[in-house]
């Protein structure tokens, strides 16, 4: 009797604990959007908003690549002379227990070399590395905004 | 009795004061520049309709311009996207203002390339173009408009501009400069204030 009770705490347990960890990330990536292209563009920009638990960094980005050629995280920014700018970032901080957009004029993931024209309602997939999370998946939508 | 015809003459001092302050003036959201700057002799090849195109707007109407390039991902179409919702909010007042987009990048920006891109924002959109280093330095001088296209270590063109838009009147000056950010209510607001500017002159 004892055995089959410490049988079924030990399973019960190794399930709560799996479902726990879940994919171990505790970040969570919502509204992945990317405007769609005017006439033939070669680039693009992706937004997000990007929540945690644990404290994150996302450094890293890419596509299939009939998508584009690279994606690269970049952030808009004015320098000094007032003249708008674009710049890689090797990383992007997500606090622990926050949140932290991606969206225009800020943040976003760029497309270089579009291979198509991004085209309204269209979806493709968006593999996001993050330091702690690791690798994840998000589907971006196309909007005409 | 004394009371109410003290408190009627109180409302109506109240009201005559009011009356008296007039409407308010509209402050715009946009940069006022004074003296406003003269663009409406200054010409580049219309890349859309061949010939030149003069920075000055049609009679009545509102010229809206933009310095900026086909490749910029971010910055270029947020603000082609919030002038187009300004423009639509004003209804059919909308049909008083153009607009025009000049490239900084003309090598990759060709004339289809350009034409193709704003009129995916405005149908009537007008691509401005020039090969030349020398005109299109000195047609942005008086915009005030700064621009620097280079490849860097990767072999990736960047580019660094300056990402105003323009409000361009029939008399060739800038009436308003908005800055990159500015909501497009604001930028609907200041244009219905210029457009109205015209009626009640």
């Amino acid at each position: 009797m004892r055995s089959r009770l410490l049988a079924i705490t030990a399973g019960v347990t190794l399930a709560l604990a799996m479902a726990a960890c879940g994919n171990g990330s505790g970040v969570e990536v919502s509204d992945a959007w990317a405007r769609a292209s005017a006439g033939v563009q070669n680039a693009g920009a992706v937004y997000m908003a990007i929540s945690a638990g644990e404290a994150d960094r996302l450094v890293a980005a890419s596509v299939a690549p009939e998508v584009a050629a690279m994606a690269q995280v970049h952030e808009t920014s004015m320098n000094e002379d007032g003249a708008m700018m674009m710049g890689q970032v090797s990383a992007i901080d997500v606090p622990s227990e926050g949140s932290v957009a991606l969206e225009p004029g800020g943040f976003h993931i760029m497309l270089m070399e579009l291979v198509e024209p991004l085209t309204d309602g269209a979806t493709f997939e968006m593999e996001l590395t993050f330091e702690n999370a690791g690798a994840i998946t998000v589907e971006v939508e196309v909007r005409d905004e | 009795m004394q009371r109410p015809f003290r408190l009627l003459a109180g409302l109506v001092v109240l009201m005559l004061v009011a009356g008296a302050c007039g409407t308010d003036e509209y402050l715009p959201a946009g940069i006022v520049r004074t003296p406003p700057p003269e663009v409406g002799s200054v010409a580049l090849p219309d890349a859309t309709n061949g010939g030149e195109f003069s920075f000055r707007a049609e009679p009545g109407e509102v010229l809206v311009v933009y310095w900026g390039y086909t490749s910029c991902p971010d910055i270029c179409p947020t603000t082609m996207a919030d002038l187009r919702r300004a423009v639509a909010d004003l209804g059919n007042d909308g049909q008083r203002v153009e607009v025009a987009v000049v490239t900084v990048d003309p090598d990759r920006d060709t004339p289809d390339v350009l034409t193709a891109y704003v009129r995916a924002f405005f149908p009537d959109g007008t691509a401005v173009r020039t090969e030349e280093p020398a005109a299109l330095e000195a047609a942005a001088r008086p915009f005030g408009a700064s621009y620097e296209v280079s490849t860097n270590d990767d072999g990736y063109v960047e580019v660094v501009h300056t990402a105003f838009l323009y409000a361009i009147d029939d008399q060739g000056l800038i009436r308003l400069t908005w800055q990159f950010g500015i909501e497009s209510e604001d930028i609907q607001l200041d244009l219905e204030s210029l457009l109205k500017g015209y009626d009640n002159a």
